[in-house]
């Protein structure tokens, strides 16, 4: 379409121009590319191979291949149970997210006030820029056994005895998913807006309700959303390290904890590589997983 | 049938004001417990004080941890903007063969576990037996941080009307001259906004800076989890506070130069 445009301005130089201006913009790739390839190629590249070895190649003489730090792996239950925790809770947190998130994008794809819309939007932004730890830290006074539920709910008289709210799995996934609901939201919102609202209109006026013409024609076709939504928070979900570390205390144990554990106190980096190439394998098995059963649904639907 | 409908939009307010409350009241809570007196987190609050404060303010872990974030989320800020700016532009206009394979290894930071980016950075250090330079952990926010510019300034770009800089070319100015002045100031709020969103990115960055930081030179999150560790008092929502106030003055500068509805629109 702009080539047509650009050709009846001027047929011949023009296109010699914009071939040659295109050589030349190409080139402004490259800054990205270095930093790609030295900060993130080479490392993750670099993590495969150390997954590997027996040790560090550079201090280490000796080094040889090994398959020993994935036998370790699944020779404790210590490990897969870790995963299997990791695993569950992005699966949980994705979920939770999703079904608070998609109300939230819904009105704010649908609002049609300038100011109401701007108004939902710092809502949904002012807790990202508040950052994980000082989110964390708000969910801690909030759950903790003199926290403010707690306080709250023995001066009702609904229970005694303060409940067990964290240092657990449940206190670690209402955490999280605090954390990861703006994502979704953002996400959710401009694809919710970019479908037709007429075409919900249209359904309405054939008889559907309210309900059903949501049902059955916005919600399958903001499928692409709640996808693009679900992986990222699935993938900063099972990424997390201070919210399981500080919410869940000793009842939660996750890859990225033992993870970290291996670099600081037990000086590992091999086994470290193993878990953390692990943990990269399951979660792409994850997202391809995720992406056909969503094709399959959205095959369904059409 | 009147009613049910009513019925129908009250249930759907009402719901989403429960999800707004859900993700507001957290963060107000903090700053309740930012001056509360007593020298543990007890609710209802008991007083006003501003000690927490003070005591935020005379520890150089913290004071000299803020500064070092600030430093490392400027300098992220301007790298992005470049780096990212420009590879959008290659992406956009360069007709490069392979541009959707380079838009997707740019934008897999996102969706990559940020844990792994941190540890193959400590990994590659360790082997180059650099330790740990504090251009090195610059580097790695910039690596998570840079999508989000590419993102942002590939949005602008593929909005904005080809026509204007093809009109320019034939009204006799030079390549260079069309970019100074069509393309960059049509791809500006794209590029700020996304440099905004980076220093956001690398202020509250944690999994890539817990491997990256030496012991002493660690930036604000680390060093509040490292207090929150052991001690759950209100200095940690007093540094809350400030640490919300330096990123609301950056959303307020943000409004103020673009306006909340362009950023909205990656």
């Amino acid at each position: 379409m702009a080539s047509n445009l650009a050709g009846r301005v001027s047929p011949v130089s023009a296109g010699t121009r914009r071939e040659r201006k295109a050589t030349a913009v190409g080139w402004l790739i490259g800054p990205a590319l270095l930093l790609f390839a030295l900060f993130f190629l080479l490392p993750l590249g670099v993590l495969g191979v150390m997954a590997f070895l027996s040790g560090n190649p550079v201090n280490a003489p000796a080094v040889h291949f090994t398959l020993r730090h994935f036998e370790r792996f699944f020779g404790d239950d210590l490990y897969p149970e870790a995963l299997w925790a990791t695993l569950r809770i992005g699966f949980l947190t994705t979920l939770a997210a999703l079904l608070l998130g998609y109300p939230l994008a819904h009105l704010m794809a649908r609002a049609h006030s300038r100011i109401g819309h701007a108004l939902l939007l710092m809502g949904v932004i002012a807790p990202m820029l508040t950052g994980i730890v000082v989110r964390t830290f708000a969910w801690m006074t909030l759950l903790q056994d003199r926290g403010v539920i707690n306080t709250m709910l023995v001066a009702l008289g609904v229970t005694e005895k303060p409940l067990k709210l964290m240092y657990n799995e449940f206190g670690t996934i209402v955490a999280l998913t605090h954390i990861y609901v703006p994502f979704m939201v953002l996400t959710l919102a401009g694809v919710i807006g970019r479908v037709d609202e007429r075409l919900e209109e249209a359904a309405r006026s054939l008889g559907a309700t309210r309900w059903r013409a949501f049902r059955e024609v916005t919600l399958p076709l903001s499928l692409p959303g709640i996808l693009a939504g679900s992986l990222l928070v699935f993938a900063l979900s099972i990424s997390a390290y201070v919210t399981p570390f500080l919410m869940g205390g000793t009842d939660v144990l996750t890859l990225p904890m033992l993870i970290y554990q291996q670099v600081s106190s037990s000086f590992n980096p091999n086994f470290a590589g193993a878990l953390g190439l692990i943990l990269l394998a399951v979660s792409l098995a994850v997202v391809i997983a995720y992406n056909k059963v969503l094709a399959g649904l959205a095959g369904e639907g059409a | 049938m009147r009613a049910k409908v009513g019925l129908g939009a009250i249930a759907y307010f009402g719901l989403n004001g429960a999800i707004l409350f859900f993700l507001l009241a957290p963060i107000a809570i903090v700053s309740v417990f930012a001056v509360n007196p007593t020298p543990y987190i007890s609710f209802p609050p008991v007083g006003f004080t501003l000690v927490w404060f003070a005591k935020f303010f005379a520890n150089p872990d913290f004071i000299n941890a803020l500064w070092l974030s600030l430093k490392v989320a400027a300098a992220v800020l301007v790298l992005s903007m470049l780096i990212g700016a420009t590879a959008a532009l290659a992406l956009a206009r360069g007709n490069l063969p392979g541009a959707r394979l380079a838009t997707a290894l740019f934008m897999s930071p996102l969706m990559l576990p940020a844990i792994l980016t941190g540890l193959a950075l400590f990994q590659i250090y360790l082997l180059a037996g650099i330790g740990r330079p504090i251009w090195g952990l610059v580097m790695g926010h910039t690596v998570v941080a840079v999508p989000y510019v590419i993102r942002t300034t590939l949005a602008v770009l593929h909005n904005f009307d080809r026509r204007l800089e093809e009109a320019a070319a034939a009204l006799g100015a030079n390549p260079v001259r069309v970019f100074v002045e069509v393309t960059l100031p049509l791809i500006r709020p794209g590029v700020i906004a996304g440099g905004i969103f980076a220093f956001i990115v690398s202020f509250d960055q944690f999994p890539v800076s817990l491997f990256l930081v030496v012991p002493k030179g660690e930036t604000l999150p680390v060093v509040l989890f490292n207090y929150m560790k052991f001690d759950l008092d209100g200095a940690i929502a007093a540094a809350s506070m400030v640490s919300i106030a330096l990123a609301l003055s950056v959303v307020i500068l943000l409004e103020w130069i673009i306006g909340l509805r362009a950023y909205l629109k990656l």
